[in-house]
């Protein structure tokens, strides 16, 4: 089977000490283009409610003139959910409470520049 | 307002709208017989969109059929600026159809993701059928039609 062209950007995401899923998201449809998760993410659910976040926060940003979204990070009790989009592409991580969040940001920012 | 014309429908509908965001929504059987509407003003829009949605779910259903030798449940049409998503939904006393009209205020994932989640609340609170139900008539039809109208539009 082929390849999607994010296959190897979310295998980097992946790879990192602590993540647990990563995904290239379509903000407008809500729905995973490609992913790299773990076994028992919910891959769809988290997909859709990530890219409807991004929106949201991209909307309230331009509401408040403080221009276009770069990183969106959400802490939870045991982990967290990542986003960096580039228009209609949002780049969605999971990951755990140990992961090196300033490390994913570092690369999820390079990652996003790379999204087409 | 009632949504729902059995009260046991109305919980998991109101969950679905206030989680999905969508604007308008209809449940009904596959015959085109209305069970619950959200968002319609009007009775007369809700019997020709329950009439086209169980169209248009008997013919997407067959397509299937011939194509892929099972029928298509799930249909999403991407408009400008509203979308349609049409899906089946199994329950303990036959399939319910589902037509949902939403706009940037949601997205397919979303209505897809709490889609599941209907059915799945829909099937656990629907009550058990009677085994010898007879199949509607075609003046039984006619009349539980108007009579569900009357009730989402608080006639009755």
């Amino acid at each position: 089977m082929m390849k999607s062209p994010y296959a190897e950007l979310l295998a980097v995401l992946s790879r990192h000490r602590g993540v647990v899923g990563s995904f290239v998201v379509s903000e407008r449809d809500g729905i995973a283009i490609d992913s790299n998760v773990q076994i028992g993410v919910h891959a769809e659910a988290v997909a859709a409610l990530a890219a409807s976040l991004h929106r949201k926060a991209r909307l309230a940003c331009g509401a408040a003139g403080c221009g276009q979204v770069t990183f969106l990070r959400l802490d939870a009790e045991r982990g967290g959910i990542c986003a960096a989009g580039r228009d209609d592409l949002v780049l969605v991580t999971i990951s755990e409470a140990r992961a090196n969040i300033g490390l994913l940001r570092v690369e999820m920012m390079r990652a996003a520049k790379a999204l087409t | 307002m009632r949504i729902a014309v059995e009260a046991w429908m109305e919980d998991p509908l109101r969950r679905f709208i206030d989680d999905s965001r969508v604007r308008l929504v209809l449940l009904l059987e596959t015959s085109g017989r209305v069970l619950a509407q959200h968002g319609f003003t009007r009775s007369i829009e809700v019997m020709s969109a329950c009439a086209l949605a169980a169209a248009i779910h008997a013919s997407a259903a067959e397509i299937g059929r011939q194509l892929d030798g099972n029928p298509f449940t799930a249909l999403h049409h991407p408009g400008t600026s509203r979308q349609v998503f049409l899906g089946e939904l199994p329950t303990a006393r036959g399939a319910y159809v589902l037509l949902t009209v939403f706009d940037d205020s949601s997205s397919i994932g979303l209505v897809k993701l709490y889609f599941t989640e209907l059915g799945a609340r829909l099937a656990a609170a629907a009550p058990a059928v009677a085994a010898t139900a007879p199949a509607p008539s075609f003046i039984d039809f006619e009349s539980d039609l108007n009579r569900n109208l009357a009730k989402l539009f608080g006639r009755i």
